[in-house]
């Protein structure tokens, strides 16, 4: 079945360097071409990502509104039961607009792996911790340094973390969770910024919890379909998830401290802060462009170059990374393929084995998948934000088609650095 | 002369509006003297959004509030002033761009086409769109 609308003549064809990416956008398609082999490989790897992320989005809730200024936190990892059965708030019978038709607590597979971990025994949690048989939650908090890092991107979020109101919620959650430690209010006292920086890190620790907890229901939901026989191709997958946008673009962005019973509110919902544009924007441009150089990949000389003076041209996210170096142990990518190798579906297992090294270089071939993945998700963004802002591409004044093309052609220029997978991920043999 | 509110109730075609701007408690301000000009999405425009985006707004009023804050300028702009100004800041303090009309093109705002300029309003004036527009 035809997913892809007719290619329209209102306008003369691109002269871009990704022209024929940029006809495929606007034929409703993805910058991920349509072959079975690509929609196949793409739900796999959300199903995989589903599963680790639903520990993420409830481990990063439990740092930002508990575990909040704990001096040593060393058992942050340690998810208290609390938060495995907190219920997602799309998915479920309790959802406020349910996504996935399956249980909004934890995930049967998580819950699974956090008890027998990849040694397949059932031993005391605090062992599988420090053998590192567990999820790796190092990787979603390098996530939220890469938001935290580069701020400003767009939305309303990090300004608020710099006003009076926001200062004197900190304040009220300091004083109470250091009640009866004259140490640590002394410190307060002595270094006020210092604490109200920390707290600034655990908002983004909520804003990202609170940005996942959307996107585990929605992966889920898409490998069902998949499952079901229900994605006739790319541009579907793509399409539903652009339909997700929209759908949950209005979910309130906050961040709420819990010191016993009380709730310190450091981010009221009633800031109108918003998923779509304190949140998922910001996380696409900090995690899929940006991030920052990873330690052990690469050298870089900053004085001769090699690192962009200005933090907007930062090109070290998924969309450009060379997987193979990114594969090696402790890298932030590295880790979180090693969370997605645990819950592959077994037609991604079976898949991976027949190419290249097999088993041998599974994590860097899944790594691929996971570029090709996002390569989709970020076209998702980029037809949602042509959706919200521009016109619809069957539109029949030719100034909006060019408006279209112009924004589409803005958003290519960004892949026209070598480094940029767009042109590999064409290809089915870039493993 | 009615208000904006009162005009927006008793015309056919802006029921999904006025139930937005009731669940975001906006009521009473757009009630006020103002002037405000509104950007008015019929419920056409609602229609054309993804299943579950005004689900989800109305859940949270004071995200709704912010979309809806979009479509609200302060003072009273006609169609010509708009488009003698060019770019107008929305009370939700994002600006919205204006476009001049070219040729015997349609009145446009932001992505948005005007179905109805120059409805005028005892608190302001109203222009309809065809459209829901959002930030950015």
């Amino acid at each position: 079945m035809p997913t892809l609308t007719q290619p329209q003549t209102l306008i003369p064809p691109s002269t871009h360097p990704h022209a024929d990416v940029v006809h495929r956008l606007e034929a409703g398609g993805s910058m991920l071409p349509d072959t079975p082999e690509n929609l196949m490989q793409i739900i796999g790897i959300y199903k995989a990502y589903a599963v680790p992320m639903d520990f993420y989005w409830r481990d990063l809730l439990y740092i930002a509104e508990r575990v909040f200024l704990n001096p040593i936190p060393a058992f942050k990892y340690f998810l208290p039961q609390e938060y495995l059965d907190l219920p997602n708030h799309y998915a479920g019978d309790t959802a406020d607009l349910r996504i996935w038709r399956g249980e909004a607590t934890a995930h049967p597979e998580l819950l699974e792996f956090m008890e027998k971990g990849e040694l397949k025994r059932k031993l005391p949690k605090l062992f599988h911790h420090l053998w590192h048989d567990r999820v790796n939650m190092e990787f979603a908090e390098a996530c939220m340094r890469a938001m935290l890092w580069h701020q400003d991107m767009g939305g309303r979020f990090n300004d608020y973390l710099y006003t009076e109101e926001y200062k004197a919620a900190c304040d009220r959650a300091i004083r109470a969770y250091f009640k009866g430690n004259p140490a640590m209010l002394g410190l307060h006292k002595l270094f006020p910024e210092m604490f109200y920086e920390k707290c600034r890190e655990l908002s983004y620790y909520s804003n990202l919890g609170l940005f996942w907890e959307v996107m585990a229901p929605v992966f889920f939901e898409m490998s069902d379909i998949y499952d079901e026989g229900g994605f006739a191709g790319v541009p579907d997958a793509m399409n539903f998830l652009v339909n997700g946008i929209f759908a949950v673009a209005g979910r309130p962005i906050y961040h709420h401290v819990y010191v016993g019973d009380e709730c310190f509110e450091l981010i009221p919902k009633s800031c109108g802060f918003t998923w779509l544009y304190e949140a998922a924007l910001p996380y696409v441009e900090a995690v899929f462009y940006r991030t920052a150089p990873f330690r052990g990949t690469k050298s870089y000389n900053a004085q001769a170059g090699q690192v962009p003076q200005d933090q907007n041209d930062f090109h070290y996210g998924i969309l450009y990374a060379d997987v193979f170096p990114v594969g090696s142990a402790g890298i932030p990518p590295t880790l979180l393929m090693q969370d997605m190798l645990h819950f592959l579906p077994p037609y991604l297992l079976e898949y991976y084995q027949q190419h290249c090294r097999g088993e041998d270089d599974m994590l860097i071939q899944l790594g691929i998948t996971f570029q090709r993945s996002m390569y989709n998700v970020t076209s998702a963004v980029i037809q949602a934000l042509r959706a919200a802002l521009l016109y619809p591409l069957d539109d029949q004044n030719p100034r909006h088609l060019m408006a279209n093309r112009q924004f589409f052609e803005a958003q290519m220029d960004r892949f026209v650095r070598p480094e940029a997978r767009l042109r590999d991920v064409q290809r089915q043999e870039y493993r | 002369m009615p208000t904006i509110v009162d005009i927006a109730v008793n015309t056919e075609g802006f029921s999904t509006l006025v139930a937005a701007v009731q669940a975001a408690g906006l009521v009473e301000a757009l009630q006020s003297p103002g002037p405000f000009t509104v950007f008015a999405p019929n419920d056409a425009a609602f229609a054309k959004l993804p299943p579950g985006t005004v689900q989800t707004l109305v859940q949270n009023p004071p995200q709704l509030g912010r979309i809806l804050k979009f479509h609200v300028v302060a003072g009273k702009h006609t169609k010509d002033d708009l488009i003698k100004l060019g770019t107008v800041d929305s009370l939700e303090g994002a600006p919205i761009p204006i476009h001049s009309p070219i040729e015997d093109e349609a009145f446009e705002v932001k992505n948005a086409t005007v179905l109805a300029a120059d409805i005028e309003a005892d608190n302001g004036i109203i222009h309809v769109l065809d459209t829901v527009m959002l930030m950015g």
